[in-house]
């Protein structure tokens, strides 16, 4: 894993349209900040190695090295990731209609739990600002349920991470994305050795996630049909539905997925992990039922918390169908295969340094057995 | 000072009405004119205009009520007034009118190097050229003298050699008050003295401007202001004009030829005496013109000897056009000498080769690295960090119009390289009205402009309304910093003092584009995080958006070398090259007044250069730059 500057990462990310803006680069200086979705360099920076670079999730990303660091298993290709348990969650009897939940309302629920016990004492979370999205770190169980709902739009909530990590606290929640949650893998890893450093994490949550919307393309596709301050939640029902629901006070908007992918940042087309496999917990959604929630518990740390919060009223907790979770290991292969075929095609699997820069790095023998294929795919 | 001998050669000419904008290498003409107009001991008007159109007019309304007046401006000002100039110059002047124009040869002080020397070709008006400080005092009371002659306004070119540089001048008698101002207009229509004064019926008054013309030429031919040094029968005929004579003079004693070559200095350029010419073309055949910066007198001196060609016989000219000089650029003896020695195949008294070697080599590699940069305080540094973050956050490719001031140096890194087109005064605005309305064919980077204070009075406001009537959409931004900074803090309309120190109407700018029908917001530049925030937002949307940056130059009288905060750097708190910042302190904003310490890898400030701004304290990501309120 090769960790360079501030310029290769403009280079070889924001032009080629590879930023997810996930917020990992932002906030660590005053030359990278995010607005309205899209990262900006400030100034033209010289130094040859930076943070930015090394904790950008579309850089030179070791997936083995991340999986053993984060979650103490090597990188498989397994659909799911590593996993000790899965189950369907929604929220227990002391969460019940808190907050505005997109379904069962697990995420905000183990967040409460983990601040209860004082596992946690912030939550790096997400916001709606009508329909632009901006981090934000949540120090109370009302904070924390204000931010309930999905977004679909990356938000650079990692930014917030680094603000947390500058008053030296070490009991923080990050909530994110996949790409969100690898970058958050390499931020923990220290990669770049320095001494300063301490882990700030105490729980890390992923998000299911096939794609995400750059937000610049999404205002202009939908803002002469809604207006943008007023938006209160967007949904994108499970199949056979093919529109993504915009919902004002006034208003339920329909738009077609065809349009709505034209938004989607290249950066996700070359993303093998639909459930965040580098996390403590990973939440999505529960096929064939809105209110509950799909929960994957992968550490020791995420199990004791999912014990707890169930034990004490938090989450609610049941088995999943098995047909659920085939659907769900299906589509999860799909999208990596997917991935690593684009990244391949696009020459960013396993690049010989010497040639240019990669996005993904796996071991050899995995990309032949991901992508069925014999023969070499390195470039 | 040259300036200082032109304004005592108008006084000595009785002048009464003095007008024009500040320009380099003009201005002091006018500075030393309003200072005597301050004293109230002569009757005497001296305005700076809004622009240099307006300074003619201004000007020449005084010598339509009789007075004798002058018009005073920097050459490419004269481009501004050309318009009028070509309609006074048909309807004729009453009381003796001069209009001095300055040339920047080499752009010292410029962003171009024009030349107003065709002016009077164009124009069909007479020219003359001091080539010394007295010449400049003498020809200046002369031309007052011309113009009364032909009632028409005669033009006098400087140059910042002669303007900006000094002598000893010997001076005249200055007369008391004159006649009260009075326009008669109720005359016979074509009475150029009493009737309507205009420059139809053209053919009519263009016959008229042409015979003012040869009256000029006839009484140049005994003008004492062309002189010649050398012998009866030189070998080189050396032809030159203005500060060129002084290099010619000084190449010709370097080389130690003044037996050989013969020096015609002319004061009267246009249009030149062709008698006195031919005597001279007659005594030689090798002909070596000096001038800068293009070849005018080159090219009249060869249609001259053409014309002439049967009797004259062949000549060798020895000019621009034949390598001989650079068409470019300022001339000095060095570029006369090296040229002389070629022609008379002479070895020339250089530098010695090892020598020149080495002290070209010192000079680069020894000599601090200085950038041009702004003053430590100065509110375009803190302006332009804010337009430079908000259009790279804004990350539509977006860009700045640029325009005529000290902010024009924001092309370079001392302004974050913002600028990205820079013509002549106002036309950023101008430019942007034009990029302002490419959406239609695909662009969507969002457009900007700057002007200074000054230069929105100038020739900012009809861009700006034709801006607003067409919907274009652009945002300007009005570096206020309330004075005329660049050419030496002179008034404007923006301020409540005018040349002479009088009180006077300010005009609001803010006001202005409102009324105007722009949406407009006011900040200090100083406070950067607000700034940013109103551009941004003012960025996002359609139409024409003025957002005025107020905030006092530092060099400002009110502010000189009064510190508003002290400031320093907590050198605990600095991280230096560890910080990972890669010294955005030093290396990006780079104030002067902030120090990189490589001993002690700290950054620290320089008190005695600080001006004590404070917004240096925003900047640092440590927040390692304190700031205390100075007492």
């Amino acid at each position: 894993m090769r960790i360079l500057g501030s310029s290769e990462l403009c280079e070889d990310v924001q032009k080629k349209d590879l930023c997810v803006d996930c917020g990992a680069c932002a906030g660590l200086c005053p030359y990278f900040v995010s607005h309205k979705g899209k990262i900006a360099r400030l100034f033209p920076c010289t130094l040859p190695q930076g943070r930015c670079h090394a904790f950008c999730p579309k850089t030179e990303i070791d997936l083995n090295h991340v999986s053993e660091t984060i979650v103490g298993k090597s990188y498989d290709g397994s659909p799911l990731g590593h996993m000790r348990a899965i189950w369907k969650t929604r929220a227990g009897r002391l969460m019940q209609g808190k907050g505005a939940f997109q379904n069962g309302g697990t995420a905000s629920s183990l967040l409460v739990a983990a601040m209860a016990s004082g596992l946690i004492d912030a939550a790096a979370l997400t916001r709606r600002k009508g329909l632009i999205p901006e981090p934000f770190l949540a120090t109370s169980t009302d904070q924390i349920l204000s931010c309930a709902g999905s977004k679909y739009m990356a938000s650079p909530t990692l930014a917030s991470v680094h603000e947390y990590s500058r008053e030296k606290g070490q009991k923080l929640a990050v909530v994110g994305t996949p790409c969100q949650m690898t970058a958050l893998g390499l931020i923990r890893m220290n990669p770049l050795g320095r001494e300063d450093f301490h882990d700030p994490v105490a729980l890390s949550m992923g998000l299911f996630c096939t794609w995400a919307l750059d937000t610049r393309r999404l205002i202009r596709l939908i803002e002469n049909r809604v207006n943008l301050q007023d938006i209160q939640s967007m949904d994108v029902p499970p199949p056979p539905s093919q529109v993504m629901t915009i919902r004002t006070c006034d208003q339920n908007l329909a738009i077609p997925l065809d349009e709505i992918r034209t938004a989607i940042p290249a950066g996700c087309s070359i993303c093998p992990d639909m459930t965040a496999e580098f996390t403590d917990l990973s939440v999505g959604a529960l096929e064939g039922d809105p209110s509950w929630n799909t929960l994957i518990v992968r550490t020791e740390k995420g199990e004791s918390l999912v014990e707890e919060a169930v034990r004490q009223g938090y989450l609610e907790r049941d088995a999943m169908r098995p047909e659920h979770l085939e659907h769900l290991r299906k589509g999860a292969s799909a999208k990596k295969k997917r991935a690593f075929i684009m990244a391949r095609d696009k020459h960013l699997l396993n690049t010989d340094p010497a040639k240019g820069p990669s996005a993904l790095i796996i071991k050899e023998d995995l990309v032949k057995k991901l992508l069925g294929e014999e023969g070499s795919c390195l470039h | 000072m040259g300036n200082e001998a032109i304004a005592r050669g108008a006084l000595e000419a009785g002048v009464r009405v003095v007008a024009g904008y500040p320009g380099t290498p003009a201005s002091e003409i006018i500075e030393n004119l309003a200072k005597i107009a301050k004293e109230g001991s002569r009757k005497l008007y001296v305005e700076w205009s809004v622009n240099e159109k307006v300074a003619l007019e201004v000007a020449s309304a005084a010598s339509f009520a009789g007075l004798p007046t002058m018009a005073v401006m920097k050459q490419p000002g004269l481009n501004v007034a050309a318009d009028y100039l070509l309609h006074l110059s048909g309807s004729g002047v009453r009381g003796p009118m001069v209009l001095v124009s300055a040339d920047d040869p080499g752009a010292l002080s410029s962003v171009n190097e024009g030349e107003t020397r065709y002016y009077a070709k164009l124009m069909e008006i007479p020219l003359l050229e001091p080539g010394d400080f007295q010449e400049a005092k003498d020809m200046t009371t002369w031309a007052f003298k011309l113009s009364d002659t032909i009632k028409n306004v005669v033009l006098l070119r400087t140059v910042t050699r002669l303007s900006h540089a000094s002598g000893t001048v010997v001076l005249g008698e200055i007369p008391e008050n004159g006649s009260n101002a009075f326009f008669k207009h109720d005359g016979f229509i074509l009475d150029p003295n009493e009737g309507a004064i205009l420059s139809p019926p053209v053919e009519y008054k263009h016959t008229e401007q042409q015979r003012k013309l040869k009256i000029a030429e006839a009484l140049f031919e005994d003008s004492p202001f062309n002189t010649y040094t050398g012998p009866e029968k030189p070998e080189l005929l050396i032809i030159t004009s203005s500060i060129c004579s002084l290099y010619s003079k000084e190449a010709v004693s370097i080389l130690g030829v003044r037996d050989r070559v013969g020096i015609l200095k002319l004061g009267t350029t246009w249009p030149l005496p062709p008698k006195r010419l031919l005597k001279h073309l007659s005594s030689c055949d090798h002909i070596f013109i000096v001038e800068e910066v293009l070849p005018f007198l080159e090219d009249e001196v060869k249609i001259l000897a053409a014309e002439h060609g049967k009797t004259l016989g062949a000549k060798f000219f020895y000019g621009k056009k034949e390598g001989y000089l650079p068409m470019v650029g300022e001339m000095n003896p060095d570029k006369v000498a090296a040229a002389l020695s070629r022609i008379l195949a002479m070895p020339q008294p250089g530098m010695d080769d090892v020598y020149k070697k080495r002290a070209t080599e010192i000079s680069f590699a020894g000599s601090p690295h200085r950038e041009a940069t702004f003053c430590p305080g100065c509110p375009h540094r803190a302006s332009f960090w804010t337009l430079n973050t908000a259009l790279s956050m804004d990350n539509r490719n977006g860009f700045v119009c640029g325009d005529i001031g000290c902010y024009s140096m924001a092309v370079l890194p001392a302004g974050f390289s913002t600028l990205k087109t820079l013509h002549a005064m106002g036309s950023g605005t101008g430019v942007a009205s034009g990029f302002g309305k490419l959406g239609g064919f695909g662009m969507s980077q969002p457009v900007l402009s700057v002007c200074g204070d000054s230069t929105f009075f100038h020739s900012a406001i009809p861009p700006l309304v034709n801006a607003i009537h067409h919907h274009s959409n652009m945002t300007l931004v009005v570096l206020d910093n309330s004075g005329t900074a660049m050419t030496g803090f002179q008034p404007h309309p923006g301020l409540e003092k005018d040349a002479m120190g009088n009180v006077a109407e300010k005009i609001d700018i803010p006001e202005v584009c409102r009324a105007l029908g722009a949406e407009v917001r006011v900040c200090d530049p100083f406070d950067v995080s607000e700034s940013r925030q109103v551009l941004l937002d003012l960025m996002d949307r359609d139409g024409v958006k003025v957002l005025v940056l107020k905030q006092s130059c530092a060099l400002s009288p009110e502010k000189k070398s009064l510190k508003k905060y002290t400031m320093s750097v907590d050198q605990s708190l600095c991280a230096g090259e560890n910080c990972g910042c890669n010294r955005l302190c030093t290396r990006i904003f780079a104030c002067p007044g902030l120090i990189w310490d490589k001993e002690n890898n700290r950054s620290r400030i320089d008190e005695v250069v600080c001006a004590g701004c404070g917004v240096c304290s925003s900047i640092c990501p440590k927040g390692a730059i304190m700031k205390k309120e100075a007492v």
